[in-house]
């Protein structure tokens, strides 16, 4: 096989399993919200998100990313959590007609920590993982080829059409497509860009089934993979573990095993 | 028994154990509204089982398939190559359209359907359910910033359901082109569709009494939620006005059916995505939606009711616009380009101008 | 005549066969194509030309079996694929017997390969060859072409021209006995034309079957034995190419003149003594 093909993983957690760092993930974040409360999650994002990404280099990545992501959603959580949450009996301020109180502000953020706990978790899994080795990985395991075909494609044709969008919008803003203004406006203003999008794509659907039809595509069955990732007998117990973590933690949180907790 | 009869079978009993598990440890506590007799919250904690079920039977039969054959032919098969290249483009759109409406045009619809409804009106329910549940899981897990969403992952059922009921609604013909009508039949098309969406804004609206205590007498916080009244207002107005000028200058009696396409699939959708964005964001996405759970939250009502109220206005307009742009969109396609697709049959019109011949 | 390695074995045959085949598009009134008689011998190079919308394309997705099994339509008359009808065999066996190129390059890769190589790979991956036979077939192919050195970049970065190659090489990987080429060139710019041609050049001297649709007579005078012209969807003209492309018909028929032909015409039309003219084009 050509060197190129070839993969090395720059650390020990990417050369881990997609698999298992999807379930790594998944699992994180599930514990995460059936934990509940403020520390419970924290911990988690400390064990479970900050120290796999220290050792897989992609701290300061994930710090960013994921803080830049998680922002809107952060800032309109503590927005409205904290002002506008019913029933809150301690008033911490008044600015106007709104009241910040501190049960508002504890929801908020019990709310944030799981969020962060969501977002760490797989950030650091689309940080440490290609697509094209989770679709590799899962077709090997018996999914189906056009399955496969499908997320790959999915995966390599957003940025495809972001730039066919990017060039149609650059033309509609010379033409004087509105995307500040009125309400009414914005809204009319999305269809002169979807149409072209959308309608472009489309047209292309017949010629790349003739083209794909014309490779064999049609032919029932699984393919022989050219490469696919390791996996190992430690990682199949490790997953098997983690997920049995999802009922573990629901039962505790049930039986209020998890109450000290704040 | 045969294979496939003991797959359909260990399928459904999957779906009704997960049904009676969830009604059994669900949030059922909510009595009925005194008021307009509908238990929002049981139905709406129902609806989500229903479609978790769903989700275990199908997984369950796939996985049983697996187990006797070391394949999912039998899912796999049903998806002939045009629409599996349709797929992709189909999510990509999904993906695109939806980040851009989120993160840069701040207005309380999603518009990250379209590819899904696409996909279910051309190529039947399966196909669009798994464009959506694919969607919202790529976008979640694979895709990268700035496209990258961390919420939409738990939000696939709901993709998925709305796959699905694109697909229904393909195959049963109701996104046919029907222009030239007689004045009688719009006039009763546009009856339907207008007095759709005013129950459906006399819903929310019971939706923002039933859960606090909405006076018209203005006191300091009660004016953002008067604004917002008015603008759901304004969007509801301009849908109405929309669909309307579809009816009467092209006569195309298929606007009323858009309308009931798309309120139907809002409000399963929102019943669905209540709980979970509840749930597990406390109802807060980081999307335009925001400002409308905030009023409601203002009126009262708990992080359940305001999710809710949220969804019952904003996904019923976000899918009658949705259904409407893929309305235009296979109407843009042209007969032989539909024709080829599973479901195209269904998506030209009936009579000598839509014959398809082989 | 000795058959290159990489293709089926199919020395000195009819390798393609096409009676009385009329097709008509789903949904149209009339066939695009009508009473077409055509055969194709091993290692033969056939040319169609015709005015757009003679029923070149549909020619070519008629004898690549693409119509009417995948775009619908009814055929009528018969197609023979190395003696076997193009009806009996499944899309994939067709697919592995004859590799059919389309004008636009960009819509014909996959979509999903990172690399050339895994594009090339692509084919043979589908058609369930081990790994092994689809690493050698994937090099050979490469080679065969002289595309090595694209192997390892991203396709969807490529040229044109190099697109259009890789799209051939993909193809050629499959190990078809026979190649159908649809306008090729028609969207690529000179230097691209000129990239596709050498190597439809090249795979000719190595003794594959080629039928190609062109407007760019000038490409197939270089490279084809025998011309048919298409109009209306009817088969006018089937002869030696030098025969058929100096036909003073041909342009009234919608087919534009090569280069040599139209200096000829010009310099006898001036008067100008046409031999020494001769002696320079041949």
């Amino acid at each position: 096989m050509p060197a190129f093909l070839e993969r090395s993983p720059p650390s020990r957690w990417h050369a881990l399993n997609p698999l298992t760092k999807l379930i790594f993930a998944t699992v994180t974040a599930m514990v995460g919200l059936i934990i509940g409360g403020l520390v419970g999650p924290l911990i988690l994002v400390a064990v479970a998100v900050v120290l796999p990404a220290s050792v897989a280099g992609v701290l300061g990545r994930l710090v960013r990313t994921s803080v830049l992501v998680s922002l809107p959603i952060a800032i309109s959580t503590l927005l409205i959590n904290v002002f506008f949450f019913p029933g809150g009996q301690e008033v911490l301020l008044r600015l106007g007609p709104v009241v910040a109180t501190r049960e508002g502000v504890g929801f908020a953020l019990e709310i944030l920590a799981r969020i962060l706990t969501i977002s760490g978790a797989i950030t650091l899994f689309y940080l440490t993982t290609r697509p094209s080795e989770l679709v590799l990985d899962l077709e090997r395991r018996g999914v189906s080829p056009r399955v496969a075909f499908v997320a790959n494609a999915s995966v390599q044709t957003v940025p495809a059409m972001l730039e066919r969008a990017s060039n149609i919008v650059a033309a509609q803003r010379a033409r004087g497509l509105d995307t500040e203004g009125s309400l009414v406006r914005r809204i009319r203003g999305l269809l002169p860009v979807v149409a072209p999008v959308v309608l472009g794509s489309i047209v292309e659907v017949e010629e790349r089934t003739l083209a794909l039809e014309a490779r064999g595509f049609t032919r029932p069955g699984r393919r022989a993979l050219l490469w696919f990732p390791g996996d190992s007998a430690g990682q199949r117990a490790a997953r098997w573990l983690l997920v049995s973590a999802v009922p573990a933690a629901a039962l505790a949180a049930a039986y209020g095993l998890l109450a000290w907790l704040p | 028994m045969s294979q496939r009869s003991v797959r359909l079978l260990l399928g459904v009993v999957a779906f009704l154990v997960t049904t009676g598990v969830g009604v059994l440890f669900g949030r059922f506590d909510a009595a009925a509204d005194p008021e307009s007799g509908i238990n929002l919250p049981g139905a709406d904690s129902f609806a989500l089982i229903l479609a978790i079920a769903a989700v275990v039977g199908f997984v369950v039969y796939a996985g049983v398939e697996y187990a006797q054959t070391r394949s999912f032919a039998s899912i796999s098969s049903q998806f002939d190559t045009r629409t599996i290249v349709l797929m992709p483009i189909a999510i990509a759109l999904n993906i695109i359209l939806g980040q851009a409406v989120a993160a840069a045009l701040r207005i309380p619809i999603y518009l990250d359907s379209i590819g899904t409804i696409l996909v279910g009106a051309l190529a039947g329910p399966i196909p669009g359910a798994l464009t959506g549940l694919l969607a919202n899981l790529l976008w979640t897990y694979v895709v990268p910033p700035p496209f990258h969403s961390d919420i939409s992952g738990a939000f696939a059922i709901v993709a998925a359901a709305i796959g699905l009921l694109a697909g229904i609604f393909g195959r049963l013909g109701w996104l046919r082109p029907r222009p030239g009508r007689s004045t009688g039949q719009l006039a009763a098309g546009g009856f339907i569709a207008v007095g759709l969406i005013l129950v459906l804004a006399y819903l929310a609206y019971l939706g923002y009494t039933a859960f606090g205590e909405f006076e018209l007498a203005p006191s300091g916080d009660e004016g953002l939620f008067l604004v917002l009244g008015y603008l759901a207002l304004a969007l509801v107005v301009g849908t109405i006005i929309g669909l309307l000028a579809l009816l009467f200058v092209r006569r195309d009696l298929s606007a009323a059916y858009v309308v009931v396409a798309g309120v139907a699939t809002g409000i399963v959708a929102a019943l669905i995505s209540a709980p979970i964005s509840a749930n597990v964001f406390g109802g807060v996405t980081g999307a335009g939606t925001d400002f409308l759970v905030a009023a409601f939250r203002q009126a009262g009502a708990d992080v359940q009711a305001a999710a809710l109220g949220q969804g019952f206005i904003s996904d019923p307009i976000d899918k009658v616009t949705t259904f409407f742009v893929v309305y235009l969109v296979l109407n843009a396609m042209g007969l032989r380009a539909k024709a080829r697709f599973p479901q195209g049959d269904r998506l030209v019109e009936s009579g000598p101008r839509g014959r398809v011949a082989s | 005549m000795a058959c290159s390695p990489g293709f089926h074995e199919t020395c000195g045959d009819t390798v393609l066969s096409l009676r009385g085949v009329s097709y008509r598009y789903a949904g149209a009134t009339d066939p695009a194509i009508r009473d077409v008689d055509l055969t194709m011998q091993d290692g033969e190079l056939l040319g169609i030309v015709g005015a757009s919308e003679a029923g070149k394309s549909t020619l070519c997705l008629v004898a690549a079996g693409l119509a009417p099994r995948t775009i619908r339509g009814s055929l009528s008359g018969t197609v023979h694929l190395d003696g076997d009808d193009a009806a009996s065999l499944q899309m994939h066996e067709l697919a592995a017997r004859i590799g059919i190129c389309f004008q636009r390059p960009w819509t014909q890769l996959s979509g999903v390969c990172e690399t050339v190589f895994e594009e090339v790979a692509f084919g043979p991956m589908n058609l369930g060859a081990p790994r092994d036979e689809t690493l050698a077939r994937t090099e050979e192919a490469l080679t065969a072409l002289a595309i090595t050195d694209l192997a390892p970049r991203d396709p969807a970065r490529l040229s044109g021209g190099q697109m259009q190659l890789v799209a051939i090489c993909g193809l050629l990987a499959m190990g078809p006995a026979h190649l159908v080429l649809d306008e090729p060139t028609a969207q690529l710019d000179p230097a691209g034309t000129r990239l596709v041609a050498d190597a439809l050049a090249q795979l000719a001297a190595s003794g594959a079957s080629i039928l190609i649709a062109e407007q760019k007579t000038d490409l197939l005078a270089a490279l084809c034995s025998r011309i048919i012209v298409l109009q209306a969807g009817r088969v006018i003209r089937d002869g030696p190419t030098v025969e058929v492309l100096t036909d003073p018909e041909l342009p009234r028929q919608g087919v534009p003149e090569t280069s040599a032909g139209r200096l000829r015409r010009l310099a006898t039309e001036a008067g100008i003594a046409t031999e020494l003219l001769d002696q320079a084009l041949d």
